[in-house]
């Protein structure tokens, strides 16, 4: 072979191998078949041309990124290169800004869904209240008539022996009506704790921390508090 | 340093609105993951602060007095979080890495050194006030609950006794901070007067979806170890007390302040004669009644006035508390010291102005830094 394939200083193009000629034979010596020889070339040609190729294009690409990376550091194109230390950073921290996102929703979440909770809790608490209210009041009309007809008798009828009957009787009523208070005050209070009880069982397996969102002008890089206490609400 | 460049720079930089705030905190984690425990878990208020701090720092970068003040507070609050010279450096590497990123083709050296300037001054301002603190008292007390009783649905009173001794003026509130609701501090006023050895009181409003306030309302039981951050306030009496008759105004939980300065004037041999008005929406809201009916009965220039605003079966005044208190006589000699929801704060202060107190005789907490 006259060409020097495994030289790197002078490293070989399609086109010289095109171009390259082997001498032929001695006759009477075995060689080659030449037509074999030349088509073998032809096929190592094309894909010599295909490899150049794709190197080339490998090379342009590399060339582009590279100028994207420059161009990003630049200008702080957010939407810069992928590549190099600087680029894995600003990438890192794309994730990090992006997870954080998602973590401070499920907070906003968990804290809309326990001032639902807690709203309602209250409602219902207004409800309940207001029955209590509601029953108290039809409880001490109904005492209230009952004392006064008994009144009313005891004056029209004078000293008799249903007097005592009837005050016993009233009695009975008055203690009736005690009991049923106090019962139904223990229900309600029973219902009442049982709801904190919820809460605070909600409470305690959500240990993860809600923000109360921001509230006044406070302020600063590293963590702060905010201002929701006693003179600072509603 | 060319403070017109930089305040073109920062508005240029804002424009890309919470990415900035975002990037800043992730950078800082991604650079020192040891800060991150220093946080909430939640980083939607803490990049506001972020941004309203850059904000104040920017607008006021000429008028070195105001932020000075500004500046001293935020370093000596920032010792209860935990923060330590190293942290400065941090938090300044990264805020040039954002306001860089962000920047683009127009970040030059030139702004870069004005910035990292503009962050020297910043951060010593800071850390002077921190370390000049640091002598004085430490970053944070430890209160232990000694009693948490639930007053009604919603409030709670709490004693907690501070170690070591926590002095404060009567009227100041502490940030506390609850185990279960790591990072997270929300100020609370004292409703008493600092006495050696004696617990705090408390009174806690639980607010919906309120974290804090949750967590010590329902989940707070007698030995259970918060934090307390420095006192801070300016709604207190002053020295000397003043020796005119004093006003003070209470909306529900707004009651701990004014029953602190209440408390406080009780040691006075000769304390100016006070009118209390209590207020809440409902009778049952009047949480403390008892305990303000018998500081009355103790004391003859002592007087309550419990307030219901929506609750027509209420024996006592009723209406709102402005009204009330409007319709109670003429105010024009007293110091009205006033606390509670921001609104009805608000509407007093215009009724009693309206009635003739002077603005300087009216007192409402002060929200931004100032210190007494």
């Amino acid at each position: 072979m006259t060409t020097a394939w495994f030289d790197e200083q002078s490293r070989m193009s399609p086109e010289e191998l095109q171009t390259v000629t082997f001498p032929l034979s001695r006759l009477g010596r075995r060689g080659y078949d030449e037509d074999a020889v030349r088509d073998f070339l032809r096929d190592v040609h094309a894909n010599f041309v295909r490899l150049v190729n794709e190197r080339t294009s490998l090379w342009q690409e590399v060339q582009r990124l590279r100028r994207r990376i420059i161009a990003g550091k630049a200008n702080g194109d957010a939407n810069g290169a992928l590549a190099g230390e600087a680029d894995g950073h600003v990438h890192a921290v794309r994730v990090l800004s992006a997870a954080q996102v998602t973590a401070d929703r499920y907070v906003a979440d968990a804290q809309a869904y326990s001032s639902r909770l807690t709203e309602e809790a209250r409602l219902r608490r207004d409800e309940i209240m207001q029955e209590a209210q509601r029953y108290s009041d039809m409880i001490m009309e109904e005492a209230h008539a009952k004392a006064r007809e008994a009144a009313v008798t005891a004056l029209n009828a004078g000293p008799s022996p249903q007097t005592y009957q009837e005050q016993q009787a009233a009695h009975a009523e008055l203690a009736y009506l005690r009991t049923y208070s106090d019962v139904y005050r223990a229900h309600l209070r029973a219902y009442t704790e049982g709801i904190l009880r919820g809460i605070e069982e909600w409470e305690r397996k959500d240990a993860t921390s809600i923000d109360d969102g921001p509230r006044g002008a406070h302020i600063a890089a590293l963590p702060t508090a905010d201002r929701n206490g006693n003179t600072y609400f509603e | 340093m060319d403070v017109a460049r930089l305040r073109k720079n920062f508005a240029q930089v804002a424009e890309h609105g919470d990415e900035v705030p975002l990037f800043f905190y992730s950078d800082l984690f991604l650079k020192h993951p040891e800060v991150r425990d220093m946080f909430p878990i939640s980083m939607e208020a803490q990049r506001g602060h972020l941004v309203d701090a850059l904000v104040k720092i920017v607008a006021n970068v000429d008028s070195a007095a105001d932020l000075t003040v500004f500046l001293q507070g935020l370093g000596r609050d920032h010792r209860k979080f935990g923060a330590v010279a190293e942290h400065y450096e941090a938090v300044g590497a990264s805020l040039l890495a954002t306001l860089e990123y962000f920047s683009g083709p127009d970040w030059t050296a030139d702004l870069r050194s004005d910035w990292a300037a503009a962050y020297d001054v910043i951060g010593a301002v800071m850390r002077a006030a921190a370390q000049e603190d640091e002598a004085l008292r430490p970053a944070w007390w430890r209160g232990t609950v000694v009693s948490h009783e639930r007053r009604s649905f919603d409030v709670s009173v709490l004693h907690v006794q501070p170690e070591p001794q926590l002095d404060y003026l009567a009227g100041q509130s502490v940030a506390i901070e609850s185990p279960s609701r790591p990072r997270l501090w929300r100020y609370y006023s004292m409703a008493n007067a600092p006495r050696p050895d004696s617990p705090l009181e408390f009174h806690i409003r639980l607010i919906d979806g309120g974290a804090v306030s949750m967590a010590l309302t329902s989940s707070t039981a007698a030995g259970t170890e918060l934090r307390l951050g420095p006192p801070v306030g300016v709604l207190t009496l002053g020295q000397p007390v003043p020796e005119r008759d004093i006003l003070l105004v209470a909306g529900s939980t707004g009651l701990a302040p004014l029953k602190a300065i209440t408390d406080q004037l009780t040691a006075l041999p000769q304390p100016p004669k006070v009118h209390l008005f209590f207020g809440a929406r409902k009778a049952d809201g009047l949480y403390d009644l008892d305990s303000l009916e018998k500081l009355a009965a103790e004391h003859s220039w002592l007087t309550v006035v419990p307030t219901v605003s929506s609750d027509p079966r209420f024996s006592g005044e009723t209406g709102s508390l402005p009204d009330v208190v409007a319709r109670h006589g003429d105010w024009s000699g007293h110091e009205a010291y006033l606390a509670g929801p921001t609104q009805m704060v608000q509407d007093t202060a215009d009724r009693l102005v309206a009635a003739g107190v002077a603005t300087d005789q009216i007192h409402i907490e002060d929200f931004g830094w100032s210190e007494p």
